[in-house]
């Protein structure tokens, strides 16, 4: 039997984890394509400021190309280590976008990389640029099979349970890369990275400004930043919609925690602009409400509704039931493989059997399970309200204000009037941190929305994770949050002494100096053959 | 024989060519990493080691994602299992292995002496510590190691963190460090002059030597010992759970396969001749040569493991009718065919680019440009 | 020759674009626009930069321009 505390645990240590690793990767995902676009400027127009541009911000790319690795590799025993149990369950399904990311698109990314720092001079412009592009494309086709991975968890299409081998299989393909989920899924986050690195670099740049240091290179690197940004920006926002109407309908639960909706409602419904849901109670206390504007949202109509709670628990102690005869049929099939019997049992019931397994949590034995228990865990679909509303309004919030920080910028940039306007320059390196933590949000609505479940409506979360002992898990915590808290600090470090430092202002003892040999080449080998002995 | 039977195998010797590929290639770079402190003796010395794998570490790194990638897309519940089973070793490998990343981009940012110092322990770390362990996971294979499935096919590992660093696993995770470190010596030589590359031909010739004793010693250690033997089973193709078998434990019935199919004595063989191409190559400063040499090692080691293990994979001491083989813990036949699909369009291509980037990147790395290019590690 | 060449480089990479537009298209066009959009943003964001030198050309010899006037 599962231990709570070690599921519990379990899941602090993936969201840790993941969240973490979450900070590096959209900023890759964006400024690898505009490092894509700056090179191009250079290739085209041959002006050497853009090369300096595109060696300047490939260096903190790379600052923050390394954690994004190193957290990465993490989450790839994290599901063996930690959620073994989901892991073989769905591992038929699941393993494969991962094992496909790394030989379609991790592998193009790494290798190319080494060949972007390292091929400045060894190869041709354009053989740099194209290898600068295929940088870009593997870390977003990267994003793209773990989003298919991922897309699996919140709408599991394509598969179904194979009692012969006790877990579920793959039945179709395309069904599974060209889920609905996965495509609007993939495009939003891809394009929320690039809206991360359209701000780090239009922070950057206007700090630049703001200091009067490398307005060249800031004005150009602004310029394309905030072009890249606003294109972004409204792209994300598009699929945002999107994704919270294909999620909808396959996640109502979700939907309703992020909307706080505790009792269903007839159309128009109103969106519940600020609530605080109480879980306890299942009301929201102090709302304050726009008439209509959800059916208007999530079912692009006035007169569509969405179920709130009270008809989903309704509906999951009905599932539960049905779902209790597969899970007995399970056990009969397991020591008597090929049973007939049990083998149509299972078939009437198999629709259900993720909501077998929820009330097993409450009653090994499902067939003995009370009303009590299977209310106990059809009131578990309710994921935690409270964090995931908030989450998602603090996501579109952030989205909205980037999207009118964009549209200003852009207008600044083209007037070319941006250096004087210090308030939006100001503005500007204060946005460099809301992308990153829209991303995050973004996560915890996607994620905690998908609660009880590892996968929906299969596998409950209280199953999916490892049998160790508690013992474990706080030795596993404690080492990921002291090895991350000394990472993340060197990593602040080395990236603001980058950033301070600037592209082209060589000192004495710099390390770090542009290696451009238009720039004084001579006065190089000196200080660094001093200081390498030394 | 059914396609689903055929490529089970297929993809049982995919993970082979991926597992090889693994060894080769990061085993290259942590070797690297391991003998750093050695074959440099100055900061400068130090960069020029780091400098000749630099370009390349990021990519061959992805061999490891993709073995890790591989085994839970074709055999997940081995993947499940052994993740879970090895917790603590598996979070060593972890820890260690994402110094690494750091290791090189951060470790040249700062002039100061403690910061580089720090991260060259960190590179010895992280290049020692995980080929250690992925030996000494092959190790426990031969041994088996505690874990049981419930009805359900939930595992549970019974045995205690120290059990998985037994005498012979250390032993054999010596002589993965020991090719590694070969591997590592070697490309030291490809890349380097004058005294790093003398202390590198040292170090090759040594861990030569040491890996052909340690692999020896294995195979006779391995010959007392008790081997699984599947008595009765659903059989290949058949979809199936580990809970439907009969094994019996036989001392050195690991050598059964080899003594029904006396051929595959050739990959011992090639083993063998593999650490002593290297030696010799290593010795007449042949490079390239004793790299290459040192790839048939690894192919020959792991080809030998594996051939002794089949139909095994993930063998249960505890209860041995419950081991994991080729036939009871792989994908589907519909995931293994995809996954074949794209392992023959892609691993071709990845061969070709990573090929390309070591052609560029070819000829010796100099101290001087080492320290005039700011690229540089 | 060299034109038949590129002519018939481009008419693959078109041919492609099509092909991939319709398998794409037809199991939702969102991985599509992807490719899409991600193209047209890049090539904007360079255009962006490219604008901006012309435009510090032009504002040069209008200044230039100026001088020249009140000289004159």
């Amino acid at each position: 039997m599962h231990d709570i505390t070690v599921v519990d645990l379990s899941r602090w240590q993936f969201a840790i984890t993941v969240l973490y690793h979450f900070l590096f990767v959209p900023l890759t995902l964006g400024l690898s394509f505009m490092l894509a676009a700056m090179e191009t400027v250079y290739v085209t127009t041959g002006k050497q400021i853009y090369r300096e541009i595109a060696q300047f911000w490939g260096k903190l790319f790379l600052i923050n190309f390394a954690l994004g690795v190193a957290t990465g590799l993490t989450m790839e025993f994290e599901f063996g280590t930690n959620w073994s149990f989901y892991s073989s369950f769905v591992g038929d399904i699941f393993g494969a976008p991962l094992a496909i990311e790394g030989l379609m698109a991790f592998f193009l990314e790494a290798t190319f990389v080494g060949m972007m720092v390292f091929g400045w001079d060894r190869l041709k412009r354009g053989q740099h640029l194209a290898v600068t592009y295929m940088v870009a494309l593997g870390s977003n086709l990267s994003a793209l099979w773990i989003l298919i991975a991922n897309s699996f968890m919140q709408n599991p299409q394509g598969a179904t349970f194979n009692p012969a081998t006790m877990r579920m299989e793959l039945t179709s393909f395309t069904q599974l890369i060209f889920s609905h989920d996965a495509q609007a899924k993939f495009v939003h986050t891809s394009i929320a990275g690039y809206v991360t690195g359209a701000i780090f670099v239009a922070g950057i740049s206007a700090w630049y400004m703001l200091k009067g240091r490398h307005i060249e290179l800031a004005r150009r690197s602004f310029r394309m930043a905030v072009l890249f940004g606003v294109l972004s920006t409204a792209g994300v926002i598009t699929l945002g919609d999107a994704l919270g109407f294909v999620g909808g309908q396959a996640q109502p639960s979700k939907l309703a925690a992020m909307e706080g909706l505790w009792k269903s409602e007839a159309a128009p419904m109103p969106f519940n602009l600020v609530a605080f849901p109480s879980q306890k109670e299942q009301v929201n206390h102090d709302q304050l409400q726009i008439p209509y504007a959800l059916s208007l949202l999530v079912t692009h109509s006035m007169d569509g509704t969405v179920p709130g709670f009270d008809k989903l628990e309704q509906q999951a102690v009905g599932r539960i039931k049905n779902g209790i005869p597969a899970v007995e049929a399970l056990q009969t099939l397991a020591s008597k493989p090929g049973d007939a019997a049990a083998l149509a049992q299972f078939r009437a019931h198999e629709k259900d059997l993720g909501y077998g397994f929820l009330v097993q949590r409450y009653a090994e034995d499902v067939s003995k399970a009370t009303d009590a228990e299977i209310g106990t865990a059809a009131r578990d679909i309710i994921p935690e309200v409270a964090p995931i509303f908030w989450s998602f309004r603090a996501m579109v919030a952030m989205g909205l204000a980037m999207l009118a920080f964009f549209v200003l910028a852009v207008i600044f940039s083209l007037r070319n009037d941006i250096v004087r306007q210090r308030w939006f320059l100001k503005i500007a390196v204060w946005m460099i941190p809301v992308p990153f933590l829209a991303c995050e949000a973004g996560w915890l609505v996607a994620e905690l929305g998908r609660q009880p479940w590892t996968v929906y409506g299969v596998l409950p979360t209280w199953m999916s994770a490892s049998t160790h002992s508690v013992g474990y898990m706080i030795f596993s915590l404690v080492g990921f949050v002291g090895l991350y808290t000394v990472f993340i600090i060197a990593e602040m470090y080395l990236m603001l002494r980058a950033i301070r430092k600037g592209p082209d202002e060589p000192h004495g003892d710099d390390p770090d100096r542009d290696s451009d040999p238009m720039l004084n080449n001579s006065a190089k080998a000196g200080p660094f053959a001093g200081y390498a002995e030394g | 024989m059914d396609m689903y039977t055929v490529f089970q195998i297929v993809w049982w010797i995919l993970l082979g060519v991926l597992l090889s590929g693994l060894a080769v290639m990061v085993g290259m770079d942590m070797g690297v990493g391991t003998i750093l402190r050695y074959v440099g003796r100055s900061d400068l010395e130090r960069r020029v080691a780091l400098n000749i794998i630099g370009p390349h570490w990021e990519g061959n790194q992805v061999w490891f994602v993709l073995g890790g990638g591989a085994v839970f897309a074709a055999f997940p519940l081995i993947y499940a299992t052994a993740f879970s089973g090895f917790y603590v070793v598996m979070l060593l490998l972890l820890w260690s292995m994402i110094l690494r990343p750091l290791g090189f981009e951060y470790r040249s940012k700062l002039p100061s002496a403690r910061w580089r110092g720090m991260w060259d322990w960190a590179l010895f770390i992280s290049g020692l510590v995980p080929m250690v362990v992925f030996g000494a996971a092959f190790g426990n294979l031969f041994e088996g190691v505690p874990f049981q499935f419930s009805w359900n096919l939930t595992s549970t590992y019974t045995g205690s963190f120290l059990a998985l660093l037994n005498p012979f696993a250390i032993l054999c995770g010596l002589l993965s460090a020991s090719l590694s470190v070969f591997m590592g010596s070697v490309t030291v030589m490809n890349g380097a002059e004058g005294v790093i590359y003398e202390r590198g031909r040292k170090l090759a010739r040594f861990s030569a030597v040491l890996a052909a004793v340690l692999f020896a010693v294995g195979g006779f250690w391995v010959k007392g010992m008790q081997g699984y033997v599947l008595t009765s089973s659903p059989g290949a193709g058949v979809p199936q759970t580990p809970l439907q078998q009969v094994v019996t434990l036989i001392d050195g019935a690991w050598f059964g396969n080899l003594h029904t199919h006396a051929w595959l004595w050739l990959l011992p063989a090639l083993g063998f001749a593999g650490m002593l191409f290297g030696l010799l190559a290593a010795n007449a400063r042949r490079s390239h040569l004793a790299w290459w040499s040192g790839a048939m090692a690894w192919v020959g080691v792991i080809a030998t493991a594996g051939a002794a293990l089949f139909p095994f994979m993930l063998p249960s001491s505890s209860e041995p009718a419950q081991s994991l083989t080729v036939w009871n813990s792989s994908s589907s036949e519909l995931t293994l065919t995809w996954m074949f699909g794209f392992a023959v369009v892609f691993v071709p291509l990845i061969v070709w680019y990573t090929s390309w980037a070591f052609y560029v990147m070819r000829g010796k790395v100099k101290a001087e440009h080492v320290a005039a290019d700011e690229h540089s590690y | 020759m060299k034109t038949l060449l590129l002519f018939v480089l481009f008419m693959l990479i078109a041919i492609l674009v099509i092909l991939l537009a319709i398998v794409l298209g037809d199991s939702g066009a969102w991985y599509f626009a992807w490719l899409v959009g991600t193209g047209m943003i890049v090539l904007i964001t360079a255009a962006g930069g490219a604008m901006l030198d012309a435009q510090d050309e032009h504002a040069a010899l209008e200044t230039e321009a100026g001088t020249n006037a009140k000289r004159a």
